[in-house]
């Protein structure tokens, strides 16, 4: 399974927070503004809408009896009076009326009579001819969502101006068949615009407040609500997780301090009784190898492993706990087995048993044996200098063998150890009591493995306890390079 | 409100887009009807183009009641009534020759889409489309038929003939 990507918290919850205010203010934004634009433009729709009608009729009526001239002057005068508005009437084929003798040619002729004199031709080439014209004029006429009633309407732009035009087809009826003639059926268009640039920017100014509303109310509450959560959830949330993280490494000593009275500060709570009973079991975990801590996580039975055991014993204690105090002898043997511990964990071996003033170790770990006997002559080397000052004048001997053992979990169920038993240690613990003070013995396969590393002298012959045979060993003096 | 126009103005682009569907408001076999007018029509008129038309009156509109209203001659067409035009693309035709449109009207007075009573249609006889005219064209001109106009014999006393221009007579 892929990991996912790491996302702070925080973020998450400003995102939650903002992506649900831009919805929930957004929608009710939108929605008035929607609102609002509808209004105005319907109403600038319906009054345009409204005069179009009022036009169309008036037109008719100037037209039936022949009075054209004064429908046209009668658009001139609309457009002096008011500049914004504008009516235009134009023939269907995109050509501006009034302006030229073509129709009143026709008319003439048709009746017979010169009822309409000729007029001056006027330069004017304006052609309205786009998409919604044509539209206009399509016949049989197609409705859509534009030509809804007899016309079509549309909204565009021209010289940085924003007009609402309508386009209303005037049908060539049977009675105006009679001048013009029943070959077209529309006769033409009226173009009656309005320019509402003030209203279309009155509302693009209503949007854009709006939006800045908006925006600043969303990073208001944004702002409030994350800090409202970083006090009442992150704050807490982290620094429980900066507690944690000390546990991992070794500080038991902070406690989390949330004064919530909710969920978080119950689980602090929870976190400081779970931290306190952490640093019990850790301080427990000094009287335990290591090697049991690490079988618990495996819950392992037992198994034969080649290891280096390591042995240090002092030297004629029995004479000095008769001589000493208690309190000295307690305090001087933990001094001793405290700095020797030292050392030993230091080179990576595990402190398997203290027995009375003896420490058992055991060195698993890759040239073992060598950390072993850096170990012992550590060890040694420290007592040599301080053993006056420092120790009481106490002194050990080590013994030192590799070999294999078995280990395992040995004890009964209510109280065991994971420890090592075998030929290999017996021997181990035997060329310790061979050892005298201050010296370090190593058997003959540890001697194998370290040769080349360390200064020995031997081989010596000795007979110990519990062998037929006699057995090799050295004494350890120094390390070469060391 | 507003709201509702414009979700209606939405559906409206929506249904104009997907295009009406072919409607069976006009039956195939109309040939078999009456003939409304022996007049041949095939003068340029507008709104029904230059070329030859022939038009069609069901049965029920054979029952058209003709009586005097306030001392106007009134012409009713009962509901149910059917006019269907054909519009041919020339002027001569041939045997088996087919019209490129039918223009009709159906006396339908609780129709929403009725217009002075009647609905218009509009059918393109190539891929049997029917289309309801609602905007006001092709009322604004039939509205004349009810006032003194210049075609066929005319109605030189103003009857009401119920939009109907050339009068279906007994
Ligand atoms: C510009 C005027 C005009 C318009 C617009 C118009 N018509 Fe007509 N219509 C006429 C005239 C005139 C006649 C008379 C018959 C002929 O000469 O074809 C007529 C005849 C008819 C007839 C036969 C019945 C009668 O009145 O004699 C039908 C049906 C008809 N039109 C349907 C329609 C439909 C549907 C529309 C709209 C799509 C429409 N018309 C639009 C002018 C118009």
């Amino acid at each position: 399974m892929k990991r996912k990507k790491y996302i702070p918290i925080t973020r998450k919850i400003n995102a939650i927070i903002i992506i649900s205010l831009i919805i929930g203010i957004g929608t009710i934004i939108s929605y008035y503004y929607l609102s609002l634009f509808m209004n105005i433009n319907d109403s600038t729709r319906q009054n345009l809408l409204q005069q179009s009608d009022i036009l169309y009729t008036a037109i008719e009526n100037y037209m039936i009896p022949g009075e054209a001239p004064l429908a046209a002057n009668f658009f001139n005068d609309i457009n002096k009076i008011n500049p914004e508005y504008t009516i235009k009437l134009f023939r269907s084929n995109g050509v501006k009326a009034f302006r030229d003798n073509n129709t009143i040619s026709f008319v003439n002729n048709s009746i017979g009579v010169n009822k309409f004199l000729e007029r001056e031709v006027i330069e004017d080439n304006e052609k309205p001819i786009d998409n919604y014209f044509s539209k206009a004029i399509e016949v049989p006429p197609r409705n859509s969502v534009f030509r809804t009633v007899d016309r079509m309407e549309n909204t565009f732009g021209a010289k940085g101006k924003i007009f609402f035009r309508i386009y209303r087809p005037l049908i060539n009826l049977p009675r105006c068949t009679v001048c013009h003639g029943g070959e077209h059926t529309i006769r033409g268009v009226i173009d009656i615009r309005n320019d509402i640039t003030k209203s279309v920017n009155d509302q693009y100014i209503i949007l854009f407040i709006s939006i800045a509303t908006f925006v600043l109310m969303v990073s208001i509450l944004a702002a409030i609500l994350s800090q409202y959560l970083k006090g009442t959830v992150i704050q807490p949330v982290k620094s429980i997780g900066d507690i944690c993280t000390g546990v991992t490494q070794g500080v038991f000593d902070k406690k989390v301090s949330i004064k919530n009275r909710d969920e978080i500060g119950a689980l602090g709570n929870t976190v400081n009784t779970m931290v306190e009973g952490l640093h019990e079991r850790f301080k427990l975990s000094k009287f335990v190898s290591s090697s049991t801590i690490e079988s618990l996580k495996t819950e392992e039975k037992g198994h034969k492993v080649p290891v280096t055991i390591f042995f240090s014993d002092i030297r004629g204690f029995t004479s000095f706990t008769e001589l000493n105090k208690p309190e000295t002898v307690v305090e001087s043997l933990n001094k001793v087995l405290n700095f020797q511990s030292g050392i030993i964990q230091e080179n990576k071996g595990d402190i398997d048993k203290y027995v009375g003033d003896e420490i058992v170790a055991i060195f698993t770990q890759e040239n073992s044996e060598l950390s072993a006997c850096i170990s012992a002559l550590k060890i040694q080397k420290e007592l040599k200098e301080k053993s006056g000052s420092e120790y009481n004048n106490l002194k050990v001997g080590i013994g030192i063998n590799y070999g294999e053992v078995i280990l395992g979990m040995i004890g009964s169920e209510k109280r065991a150890d994971y420890t090592i038993i075998g030929d290999n240690v017996n021997t181990a613990s035997r060329l310790c009591n061979l050892a005298k003070s201050g010296q370090i013995i190593i058997s003959e396969s540890t001697y194998e493995k370290v040769k080349d590393q360390v200064k020995t002298k031997g081989p010596y012959k000795v007979k110990v306890k519990g062998k037929e045979d006699y057995l090799h060993v050295y004494l350890l003096t120094g390390i070469y390079g060391g | 409100m507003k709201q509702v126009i414009m979700m209606m103005l939405l559906l409206n682009t929506l249904l104009s887009c997907s295009g009406q569907k072919p409607g069976e408001m006009l039956p195939e076999d109309y040939t078999n009807w009456e003939k409304l007018t022996a007049t041949e029509l095939n003068y340029p008129i507008p709104g029904h183009g230059t070329n030859l038309r022939i038009p069609y009156i069901n049965d029920t509109g054979r029952n058209v009641n003709i009586s005097v209203v306030n001392n106007k001659k009134t012409h009713e067409y009962p509901p149910g009534t059917i006019i269907i035009k054909e519009i041919y693309d020339s002027n001569e035709i041939s045997p088996g020759d087919k019209p490129v449109m039918l223009t009709a009207m159906i006396k339908d007075p609780g129709n929403s889409k009725a217009r002075g009573e009647w609905v218009w249609i509009i059918k393109n006889t190539a891929t049997g489309e029917e289309t309801i005219n609602t905007d006001g064209f092709c009322i604004t001109c039939h509205d004349d038929a009810n006032e003194n106009h210049p075609y066929g014999a005319g109605n030189p006393d103003s009857e009401f003939r119920d939009c109907v221009f050339f009068p279906y007579k007994k």
